[in-house]
């Protein structure tokens, strides 16, 4: 049955939308209602998905869409994501020494990504947080992969621009 | 910041890309060759790699609140909840125009005749709420039986039934009485009213099956006024109730804009007897219809558990066919 499948769906995925909603929103409780929402959501569409369909970029679709929704309607968004990314700033336990980032430097990554306009930043976290690839992105944000890829590349330079100062080069391998 | 040398400005996006590994040959080849004369873009690259690394640091640190052991209990119990109230639909046509048959884990929760034409999602969203998805294939069994006894081919729909449509006791009351009409049986709203302890409750009774979830299934087309005329049924339908009795062999004549059962071409039967006679039997004649079931076949009759009076002997006189 149908419903049997979508238990698997449901272990396979459900903690990571759970982290992508954390990343995304305010912490804890929003993500444990969102994550909640979007398999609820998932279950009643489930059986009128195509077979074959990409569930994972399906469920960060909804997910994506459903994480917006609160934004708008919760209006609180960057003073909550803020927040939430100084919080996480301060606990960042077993860092090998060779990837120790200083966490004034995570701190004002944050903040940047933080400030992103909507698109830009759910694409930069789809893509360099869960590594989605650019079609599936397109798809949670209802866009073609050529915008969400120019969403990330747009991304990736105020990141970079927002951490002027701050970044030590690696000398490019040849 | 990258130098503003058109060069190195046309060179950018090939060294992000390069920077993100997503580069092609041809443009690693080209930012290789560049970036050994350019230090700008040199350094450049060094910092897109840099903030590259930051993300995957990012990555692989544990996230404060990473625990999803409580959403996922609770997305359980939410799921079972919203499994049971889930409901699988398919709209078909039938003899009567297109029908909505829905069902639940528990059984077949509605079944409702649609308008031809018009706006039917919007009209089944009303009648199923959110919790529906078209199921086709899990209530093609129940429209194949369905159009069978649309068809007069059969006179049973044993189906698990989900009676949460239902409005409350009093309706679940008026709905099982009906539920227990024979095939080819009539009775009238007060027939119903004093099978359920409330002779009074006329009214009451009218208006609990003018919402019936289960229709056809709960054969509320074979309730009827006290009159003998059919009254009303789905909306303004008595058409419908018309030709589904007829499908039972219910005789009908039309009378200003409604039908009358014609109790003459009726077996008939005080509410609660044991025994069934041709309505000419004693004085039925002059018994309301409000205290009769009517049959319109002797096997109707019989197959209910009643037998055939020995007095006018219907089984020795049938009624003619």
């Amino acid at each position: 049955m149908a419903e049997d499948a979508f238990e698997a769906v449901v272990a396979a995925h459900h903690a990571e939308i759970r982290r992508y909603l954390l990343r995304i929103t305010a912490g804890g409780s929003d993500a444990d209602d969102l994550s909640q929402e979007t398999f609820l959501r998932a279950f009643r569409a489930y059986r009128g998905l195509a077979p074959g369909a990409n569930v994972r970029a399906w469920l960060f679709a909804i997910a994506t869409n459903l994480g917006r929704n609160h934004f708008r309607a919760q209006g609180r968004r960057r003073r909550a994501y803020a927040a939430a990314a100084l919080e996480r700033t301060g606990a960042a336990p077993d860092r090998a020494d060779g990837q120790v980032l200083a966490d004034e430097t995570r701190a004002q990554m944050e903040r940047v990504i933080t400030s992103l306009p909507a698109k830009q930043r759910l694409a930069f976290i789809m893509r360099k947080m869960h590594e989605l690839d650019y079609t599936e992105i397109g798809v949670s944000l209802r866009c073609s992969e050529e915008s969400a890829r120019a969403h990330v590349f747009q991304a990736l330079r105020k990141v970079r621009r927002g951490l002027d100062g701050h970044l030590v080069g690696t000398e490019p391998r040849s | 910041m990258s130098s503003q040398h058109p060069v190195c400005r046309a060179l950018e996006p090939d060294l992000l890309s390069v920077a993100v590994g997503e580069a092609g040959p041809a443009a690693a080849e080209r930012v290789t060759a560049h970036v050994a004369g350019c230090r700008l873009c040199r350094e450049e690259l060094g910092h897109y790699r840099a903030v590259e690394g930051m993300m995957d640091t990012l990555r692989r640190v544990p996230l404060p609140g990473d625990d999803a052991t409580l959403a996922r209990a609770q997305l359980g119990s939410r799921l079972a909840d919203l499994r049971s109230r889930m409901v699988g639909f398919g709209i078909f046509p039938s003899p009567l125009g297109p029908i909505l048959i829905g069902r639940s884990e528990q059984g077949v929760a509605i079944v409702q005749y649609l308008p031809a034409g018009g706006s039917l999602p919007g009209h089944v969203r009303r009648l199923l709420g959110e919790d529906a998805v078209e199921d086709r294939v899990a209530t093609e069994g129940l429209r194949a039986e369905l159009v069978e006894y649309l068809e007069g081919r059969r006179a049973r729909l044993d189906w698990p039934l989900d009676r949460r449509r239902m409005r409350g006791d009093f309706q679940r009351r008026v709905l099982d009485a009906t539920a227990a009409l024979p095939y080819g049986a009539v009775t009238s709203y007060a027939g119903i009213a004093a099978r359920i302890g409330a002779p009074s409750a006329v009214r009451p009774v009218a208006q609990a099956l003018r919402w019936n979830p289960l229709a056809i299934v709960i054969p509320c087309h074979r309730v009827i006024g006290s009159s003998g005329a059919l009254t009303g049924y789905a909306g303004r339908h008595v058409d419908l109730k018309q030709r589904l009795l007829a499908v039972e062999g219910v005789k009908t004549v039309a009378a200003r804009n409604d039908f009358k059962v014609n109790r003459e071409a009726m077996y008939t039967m005080v509410t609660g007897d044991r025994e069934y006679c041709v309505p000419t039997c004693g004085s039925l004649r002059s018994l309301p219809l409000t205290t009769l079931t009517l049959f319109s076949t002797r096997e109707g009759a019989e197959a209910s558990g009643v037998a055939p009076c020995t007095t006018c002997r219907p089984d020795l006189h049938p009624l003619p066919a």
